[in-house]
């Protein structure tokens, strides 16, 4: 059986920077493209999305206080005060929600995957999120 | 006929192959990388390094076979049917990229290596995508594809000693006989 291709090659080749670069601009262009429009947080405004919905819009300095927000079964509390937001309690398995602590720009989020919440911060004037699919 | 010689040793072994898959998959849940970084869905991508194993060793059609089987029976396993879309939009992206930067020849086993853990955490992020019904996920792209830099040069430099190792006839042919390296 005649061999397909070459032996596979054990030592890093300089083709193998391109990969790198082009992962690392993959990554800046998903970051300009998501967090370009970032504001300050006077103009913010939370959006509380549960499995698709939008179910809340506040303007982060109303926001202020504890939100308690239930999907697929698990509860989440969300405590909010002077422009930062985070999840301050959840009873789902992962916690990757309560770990990613505070968010306070435009552009950024906190989502638990388990209960299909999504909490955003958008600029006031955009709309509730870039792509909505499905 | 190109690729795999379909010998009964060859069969056993992406059965062996598969299995491992799985395994690999499930002891990487022991070392919860989203601990020291609190990104959902960082992983170490320790099953990869059998697909990586495959494609050169078996070919593209046995690697994907193989990846299609620990996908199923992984989500068949832990009972949820929601990883199942993770684990084959992920696996088929990275299996993808691998098999078409292998394919070019000009890349080392790191650059594949490389290139399907990226594709791997693309595949992922689309799949969180679709299940949450809202872009929000697409913020932590950035931040998977740096870490998937390392986690693919690990899983490359893991992969090379290993494909290094058995790269004499006999691993996926019989004694004296060609093969892929």
């Amino acid at each position: 059986m005649p061999m397909r291709y070459s032996p596979p090659k054990y030592r890093p080749t300089l083709w193998d920077a391109v990969i790198i670069a082009v992962v690392i601009a993959l990554g800046l262009a998903a970051a300009a493209l998501f967090y370009g429009t970032a504001g300050r947080g006077g103009s913010a405004v939370v959006t509380v999305s549960i499995a698709g919905e939008v179910t809340e819009r506040t303007a982060l300095p109303q926001f202020d206080g504890e939100h308690v927000y239930t999907g697929n079964g698990y509860t989440l509390t969300v405590t909010a005060q002077s422009g930062k937001i985070c999840v301050s309690h959840s009873d789902c398995p992962g916690q990757d929600c309560v770990h990613t602590g505070d968010i306070s720009r435009i552009g950024q989020s906190i989502i638990c995957l388990p209960a299909q919440i999504v909490i955003r911060l958008v600029g006031a004037s955009s709309g509730d999120a870039d792509v909505i699919v499905g | 006929m190109y690729g795999m010689k379909f010998s009964a040793k060859n069969i056993a072994l992406c059965g062996i192959l598969s299995a491992l898959a799985l395994g690999l998959s499930v002891l990487e849940g022991f070392f919860p990388l989203s601990l020291l970084i609190p990104l959902p869905g960082v992983k170490l991508g320790l099953a990869n390094l059998v697909t990586l194993f495959a494609l050169y060793k078996l070919g593209s059609r046995p690697a994907l076979a193989i990846l299609l089987t620990r996908c199923v029976l992984g989500a068949l396993f832990a009972g949820n049917a929601s990883a199942l879309l993770f684990s084959l939009l992920g696996g088929l992206a990275s299996m993808g990229v691998m098999i078409a930067l292998r394919r070019t020849d000009k890349f080392s086993v790191f650059g594949v290596s490389l290139g399907g853990a990226a594709a791997h955490n693309v595949g992922q992020i689309a799949a969180a995508v679709i299940v949450l019904g809202d872009a929000a996920v697409i913020g932590y792209l950035p931040f998977l594809l740096f870490i998937s830099l390392f986690t693919g040069a690990l899983t490359g430099l893991v992969g090379s000693l290993l494909l290094r190792a058995t790269a004499h006839p006999g691993v996926t042919t019989p004694e004296g006989g060609s093969c892929n390296g």
